[in-house]
């Protein structure tokens, strides 16, 4: 065969083969998959298929949870970067914020915020290798970028991070493999990758994302690298974890101390602090008053929160125009902590970092964050002093006058500026005064003063102003109980308080009127017929005034301290003066007399849901027309009314029904004309929007009738939106102060947490490599009490667990230590007990601590120090029940012995010490150790604590009785939260030790308890005497039962006298069967040998192999040690400042 | 403990039950003192303690202190535990003075209520066991407690003779249900219990002819059941009594009663207790006046979202309430007029961001 070389083919480039090739490619692709070859071919094949195509879709659902992050500005997502030390975490942070921001981090400390598109930002935080980080880190984080040393393989401190992830809802993980250019030969990289990604799979799920990065340039991995991990991380999904969704949290990026410093230099620093934490509020609504946790410090109570501007804004409007995002707003990067632009923020200071000369000048330097911020501060134009002569402060909101320094001094005309305080409203400086002063005034004075102010613009007005102001308006008005202050001091003088009651401002008129309706409201307990003459009057006023204004209900019962029922009965008596003020035009002062409280009789406001009935009150209805006027509220009324207003709506719609009479009158006259064609049109609108629904609803159903109605997923899903959509609209309108009031601190925005009274050592030993986390406390976890838990010891985890040994447990936002007892539940009868955790099961655990709703995860840890050998995390559980006690018991057996037996009762004592204890113990079963069973019967007056008892049969005297009962016990109530961040080592944190650890550290010996030493038990042979029978009875007894008494033959047998003499034959015979034993013998003898020479042979062989063996073992010890020595000779190294990595072997 | 030992603080004697049921379900401490400081026979009333035994028996763990004198009172709340409890309520007040806070604990027990009461089963001043069954538990079936929600009268008792005796039956929920409740519809029913016990039972039928004779203009659907307890169940006191309500296309109910007085003809009870009904009618809303803050107890306690619920006004209680609440539970209602068009109807809408409230007594297994 010749080894010429073929022509390679080539493909038609053009022409017909050409065409008919592209064609046929091309529709292939778009063709997809061939159906017909997925066609069932069987009946019941079709059904097999379709039943487990219906079981797949299935599988796929999730419950529907909700999603409560908001959707226009969500929080960053938090992105956290775990590994162990020397993995490359660092690497990846400022790889990543390079990416995101074209920055470069030199120190990165504490969280890192970018924006990472258009409606995305992201929190890089690293974890450290500290435990406690872990922890915290793993009930915050959204995202984990778990790291993994390619050269080196899994860690143990990786595995304990998934396991504490698991126990706190599993946030999303990707795994990052790094130092992968380590690895040289590429056949064991591919057996590595494919090894890690087997291990990491089992782990996470099947399928879950790992990344490999290879090396490191200029100290960042490369960025393609880094660009398609973005590119991951920007798409992942999150679904919302049931914890993180029913609590709201922060993750601190900055923090900042409050407490004065007089107080910390008097107090040498110990005293309680004022600490500002910075941060994104996550999960839920932040309420007003709501405790929080702050992991390794405590619980802690906010004294204020303050919405901030957002430092690390989301893309604008007009950055959204176009399709990618902007690069200015891609060079956000928010890490107030860790030295960006020049600034750091540190616990009392805020650094600025100059490059080179700093002056005013030079405006062409790209000026950073920092040196703006230095500049503003040099550009302020005035004194101190100066603001505080223009100052407006006034002690009360409603004085006239503020507290002037220096009045008249100043450019600005100081005397009028202070006699109208109303017109400052409109002055740039004054501004912000009114504004806190405007939000303690009820609307009604707002907006009488914005008429005032609309009339008394020209400033020429000289006289004081006279009061305007209701009582009842504000609430700093009305907690003065005794003394009405006057808008201004001037008009303190015009009038008098007259026997303790309040008055008011009023022209005389005004002063009448309400005199009369003061004597109405005590009519209503009298019941004078007074009362009745002007009822329609009443009712009528009622009806104009509720007609001219409807009350700030929210005001009125939130923000003022009027009592309840001023609120109500205030209603008309404050509403007709507000006509009247503005008839008068606001200015004129009028007296009112203030109706005493109505909580005068004590025995009258008792505390009674049925309001008293008003016979006078209901006499009315025998109005026929105020019946009449009612129907509109019954399905057989006229069902021309609009169908969303109410009863009452409709009621007053009745009351202009009503032709005679007074009400006719109360119409405004404006109101009447367009109120007769308004029904019409409306009755129009109203038929038109009911034929739209039904034609929508036709046409939906018609269409596709399988469409019309949702399953039961399709409708969860949909209420869920629904509502949702509600939560937003419901306060969309509503200003950001009372918004807040009502429903919180939204989660996205960037808030200042005042936290009062933390312990100085949290801010003397700040650590930004430590996460802080506040997370919010529901109103039940402040408390305390019994939790029980289901639990289960980590089967990696060495040893058992113990009852009544100290346990750090990790549940909701808290980790702390405690004392579980742990128990089983025995028959469903009582909970028992158990010494110890049972092996590759499930039991209870009962301790005493602060309560986690039921269902909550957790995991456990006996120590949390780093150099702990193997596994920590010792077990893992739920939360099952909270309560107040515990019932579990243990085994109690009580012994006592037999002094005197009868038939089939005996005496029993040493059991109980008194007749008192029997008592208590009458009825009680007991057992004897053979088995026999009794019950106690009742105390005996002799031996004190001996009792008679009957048993199924008779007992022995050697016989133990036993009594099985059960002892409750409670476990101990102690509780030690883990202040780890206190600590100046954070990652040393010592807890309640057991005596055998305090032992082994002081060089202690277990104290010798001289009952529980060995000793030899001496049991003396027991001897019984021989059994008499009398000679009567030996007599009287049947032959069987008589003692056979007989001695052994003393003659020999007539055997034994014989001599046996062989004949030859047989002689011979026996000789040769001797020899042939003896042969037989000798052969035996020598097999034996022979196998015993072998066995030396054997022997001595495997003695050889041995010892290879053993010279091998001690080489590989040796290489061992050499490692250890060199691992320890680099941990000294690095805790000098040197670089090498701490391992501690899978 | 923490922030556990702060106790909130009230003064007087007024708001007691509703304190004290906001105490035990937030599981802050409360303390209210000056409690009749100024009567003769100042501080707790003998069925104030009696409230107070009811929910040491209803609860695992709480410690109530009373002062020496009587007139302050610390509660520091423990757990729900609900079960089998029988109390004896004193005759100065009826039945529905302890059921009232006990409705609003139950749902959130850790096992079922079984409750039973024995006293005054219907007086002038509390809800009776009538309206209790009719009204009080609907307006908790809005909320997601229905099966297995019931109250039995096994006997009646009018005042002040007592002897009569209910049983409340109670399930425990997760978590309340959120209430968007905006439309009040129209009044499709009309129902109403009138009874009389050792009297005659023909007051029960004149109370009902009474009645009719005002309400037959509205709608044809009325009925109106005379109830008769006869011997043992009928307690000790005679007495009659006629409760209505009516009910809307929407489910709103409104209800109203008029007890029996000496010397008054039940004719005029039966007016006094439609006339009652029409004026609840009138005001409006979707929640009758003397259930408004079961009704927004509820909503706070529901889920992170947003409960809407519209009412008439508020009475003095219900406005004294919203500000415990917040105290309490630091949730704030927002409360607008029921439709901005027509700020002359006195209705408004009450709406809260519910604070999330799960019944962490219940236990997972």
């Amino acid at each position: 065969m010749d080894e010429r070389q073929h022509k390679a083919h080539r493909p038609a480039q053009s022409g017909a083969k050409a065409e008919k090739k592209s064609k046929g490619k091309g529709k292939e692709k778009q063709k997809g998959f061939n159906e017909k070859a997925f066609a069932p071919k069987s009946g019941r094949r079709a059904e097999r298929q379709g039943r487990r195509n219906v079981e797949r879709d299935q599988t796929r659902l999730h419950v529907p949870l909700v999603n409560r992050t908001p959707d226009e500005t969500p929080p960053p997502v938090i992105v956290a970067i775990v590994g162990p030390p020397g993995v490359g975490k660092t690497t990846l942070l400022k790889s990543l914020v390079r990416r995101y921001t074209k920055q470069t981090l030199s120190d990165v400390k504490g969280p890192v915020t970018v924006v990472s598109g258009k409606n995305k930002r992201l929190t890089f935080m690293e974890c450290n290798n500290d435990l406690t980080s872990m922890v915290d880190i793993g009930k915050i984080a959204d995202l984990v970028l778990l790291m993994i040393d390619g050269s080196f393989g899994f860690e143990m401190e990786t595995f304990e991070f998934l396991n504490i992830l698991q126990s706190h809802g599993f946030p999303k993980v990707i795994g990052v493999l790094t130092h992968l250019d380590l690895v040289k030969k590429a056949a064991t990289l591919r057996a590595t990758k494919k090894a890690l990604k087997k291990r990491f799979w089992t782990e996470i799920y099947q399928g879950a994302k790992l990344f490999y990065l290879s090396g490191v340039l200029n100290g960042r991995y490369p960025d393609t690298e880094i660009l398609n991990l973005s590119r991951f991380i920007s798409v992942m999904k999150f679904r919302p974890l049931v914890f993180r969704n029913t609590h709201p949290y922060l993750l601190a990026d900055r923090l900042e101390d409050l407490t004065p410093r007089e107080l910390i230099r008097t107090s040498d620093g110990k005293c309680d602090r004022t600490v500002t934490l910075y941060g994104y509020l996550r999960g839920t609504n932040y309420r007003l008053g709501m405790a929080v946790h702050v992991p390794g410090v405590g619980d802690l109570k906010v004294k204020s929160v303050e919405v901030l501007g957002d430092p690390c804004p989301l893309p604008t409007e007009e950055s959204e125009k176009r399709r990618r995002l902007s690069e200015k707003r891609k060079l956000i990067v928010h890490a107030p902590m860790s030295d960006v632009n020049g600034v750091m923020y540190d616990k009392d200071a805020v650094y600025i970092n100059v490059p080179g000369s700093f002056t005013r000048g030079n405006v062409d330097v790209p000026q950073g964050e920092g040196e703006q911020m230095v500049l503003d501060l040099q550009d302020a134009g005035e004194t101190l002093d100066d603001a505080v002569a223009r100052s407006q402060i006034r002690l009360f909101g409603s004085s006239s006058k503020p507290i002037t320094v220096t009045p008249g001094d100043d450019e600005d005309e100081g005397g009028s500026e202070v006699e109208y305080d109303d017109e400052d409203g409109s002055d740039e400086e004054g501004s912000q005064l009114d504004e806190e002063d405007g939000s303690e005034m009820t609307d009604e004075d707002e907006d009488m003063q914005d008429e005032a102010e609309g009339q008394s613009h020209d400033r020429g007005r000289t006289g004081p102003r006279k009061g305007m102001r209701m009582v009842g308006s504000l609430a700093s008005a009305s907690r003065r109980n005794e003394v009405e202050y006057a808008e201004s001091d001037s008009d303190m003088g015009e009038f008098d308080e007259e026997d303790g009651r309040r008055v008011r401002f009023g022209d005389d008129e005004e002063e009448a009127d309400f005199e009369e309706e003061d004597d109405e409201e005590g009519d209503d307990e009298e019941n004078v017929p007074r009362w009745k003459e002007n009822l329609s009057m009443k009712a009528a006023e009622a009806f104009t005034s509720r007609q001219n204004r409807a009350k700030d209900w929210m005001k009125l019962i939130y923000a003022s301290s009027l009592s309840p029922e001023a609120i109500l009965a205030d209603d008309s008596t404050r509403d007709s003066s507000n006509n009247q003020d503005g008839e008068d035009g606001g200015d004129e002062a009028f007296f009112q007399v203030k109706s005493k409280a109505p909580a005068g009789e004590a025995e009258e406001d008792e505390d009674r849901t049925k309001e008293r009935v008003d016979e006078e009150d209901l006499r009315k209805w025998e109005d026929d027309e105020l019946l009449e006027s009612l129907r509109r509220c019954f399905i057989t009324g006229g069902s021309g009314g609009d169908e969303d207003t109410g009863p009452a709506g409709e009621g007053d719609d009745g009351y202009e029904d009503l032709e005679g009479g007074e009400f006719e009158d109360l119409e405004a006259p404006g109101d009447g004309e367009p109120e007769e064609e308004d029904p019409e049109a409306k009755k129009a609108a109203e038929l038109a929007k009911k034929k739209e629904i039904l034609k929508r609803k036709f046409d939906e159903q018609y269409d596709d009738p399988e469409s019309s109605k949702m399953d039961f997923y399709e409708e969860k899903k949909d209420e869920i939106a629904k509502q949702l959509q509600v939560n937003k609209e419901e306060f969309a309108d509503v200003d950001a102060e009372s918004r807040a009031l009502v429903e919180g601190y939204r989660p996205g925005t960037y808030v200042r947490l005042e936290l009062m009274d933390v312990p100085s050592e949290f801010v003397e030993h700040f650590d930004p490599y430590y996460p802080i986390v506040v997370g919010g406390l529901l109103p039940s976890e402040e408390r305390f009490g019994y939790v029980q838990v289901r639990i289960k010891r980590h089967r990696w985890y060495a040893k058992t667990l113990k009852t009544n040994d100290p346990l750090i447990l990790s549940v909701g936002w808290r980790r702390f230590q405690t004392v579980p007892i742990y128990s089983l539940d025995d028959h469903s009868i009582r909970m028992r007990m158990l010494k110890y955790t049972p092996e590759h099961m499930h039991c209870y655990a009962t301790f005493y601590g602060p309560v986690s709703a039921p269902n909550t995860g957790f995991c456990a840890f006996n120590s949390l120090s780093s150099s702990a050998a193997g596994f920590r995390v010792s077990a893992t559980g739920v939360v099952l029940d909270i309560d107040r006690s515990v019932k579990i018991v243990k085994k109690l057996k009580l012994t006592g012995v037999p002094y005197k037996i009868f038939k089939n009762t005996a005496f029993v004592r040493d059991m109980f010490n008194s007749s008192l204890e029997v008592a208590k113990f009458e009825g009680a079963n007991v057992k004897t150790v053979s088995g026999i069973r009794g019950q106690i019967k009742k105390a005996l007056s002799k031996p004190e604590g001996a009792f008679r008892a009957t048993f199924e049969d008779k007992v022995l005297m050697s016989d133990l009785v036993f009594l099985r009962a059960w002892y409750s016990i409670q476990p101990r109530k102690f509780y030690n939260p883990v202040t780890s961040l206190l600590l100046t080592d954070k990652s040393h944190w010592t807890g309640m030790r057991l005596t055998g650890e305090v032992r082994r550290e002081q060089g202690l010996h277990a104290s010798i308890n001289a009952d529980s030493t060995y000793k030899a038990i001496e049991r003396p042979a027991r001897r019984f005497n021989t059994l008499r029978i009398p000679r009567k009875l030996q007599a009287a007894l049947p032959y069987a039962s008589k003692p056979k008494l007989m001695k052994p033959q003393q003659k020999q047998t007539y055997m034994q006298k014989r001599a046996v003499v062989m004949e030859p034959e047989e002689k011979k015979a026996v000789a040769l069967l001797q020899q042939i034993r003896a042969l037989r013998k000798d052969q035996v003898q020598r097999r034996k040998e022979k196998q015993h020479e072998r066995k030396e042979v054997r022997r001595k062989k495997a003695e050889k192999e041995e010892k290879g063996r053993e010279e091998k073992d001690r080489e590989k010890r040796k290489e061992v040690m050499r490692v250890a020595g060199i691992k320890s000779k680099r941990e000294a190294e690095r805790e000098e400042g040197g670089g090498s990595r701490k391992r501690r072997k899978t | 403990m923490a922030l556990s030992g702060t106790a909130l603080h009230f003064s007087g004697h007024q708001y007691l039950r509703h304190r004290l049921v906001l105490s035990i379900l937030s599981g802050k401490p409360v303390k209210v003192d000056k409690i009749r400081p100024e009567d003769k026979n100042p501080g707790l009333r003998d069925f104030e303690i009696s409230l107070l035994r009811l929910l040491e028996k209803v609860t695992n763990g709480t410690v109530i202190e009373i002062s020496y004198t009587g007139t302050a009172v610390l509660l520091k709340p423990g757990v729900i535990s609900g079960g089998p409890v029988t109390h004896e309520c004193p005759l100065s007040r009826s039945i529905g003075y302890f059921l009232e806070p006990i409705i609003m604990l139950a749902p959130f027990a850790k096992s079922p209520f079984q409750l039973t009461l024995r006293g005054i089963t219907t007086d002038d001043r509390d809800l009776s066991a009538d309206l209790i069954r009719t009204v009080t538990l609907p307006h908790l079936q809005l909320f997601g407690v229905a099966d297995g929600l019931e109250l039995r009268i096994k006997k009646r008792g009018s005042s002040p003779g007592g002897g009569g005796e209910i049983q409340f039956l109670c399930p425990v929920v997760k978590q309340v249900k959120t209430l968007n409740f905006v439309d009040p519809g129209k009044i499709k029913r009309i129902r109403g219990i009138a009874h009389a016990v050792r009297v005659s039972p023909q007051f029960s039928n004149r109370m009902i002819d009474a009645s009719r004779s005002i309400l037959n203009r509205y709608i044809p659907d009325i009925y109106l059941y005379s109830d008769v307890y006869k011997g043992a169940d009928s307690g000790h006191s005679p007495g009659y009594a006629l409760s209505l309500l009516a009910e809307s296309t929407t489910g709103a109910l409104h209800c109203a009663e008029a007890v029996s007085q000496p010397g008054v003809a039940p004719e005029d009870i039966a007016l006094a207790a439609t006339r009652a009904l029409l004026e609840e009618i009138r005001r409006g809303g979707c929640v009758d006046r003397k259930h408004q803050s079961l009704v927004l107890l509820m909503m706070v306690l529901g889920s992170e979202d947003v409960g809407r619920c519209r009412m008439g006004e508020p009475t003095p209680r219900t406005i004294q309430f919203l500000r415990d609440v917040r105290e309490f539970f630091g949730t704030s209602f927002k409360i607008v007029p029921a439709n901005p068009s027509e700020p002359t109807s006195g209705e408004l809408l009450f709406s809260c961001y519910g604070s999330g409230y799960t019944n962490i007594n219940r236990s997972a297994a």
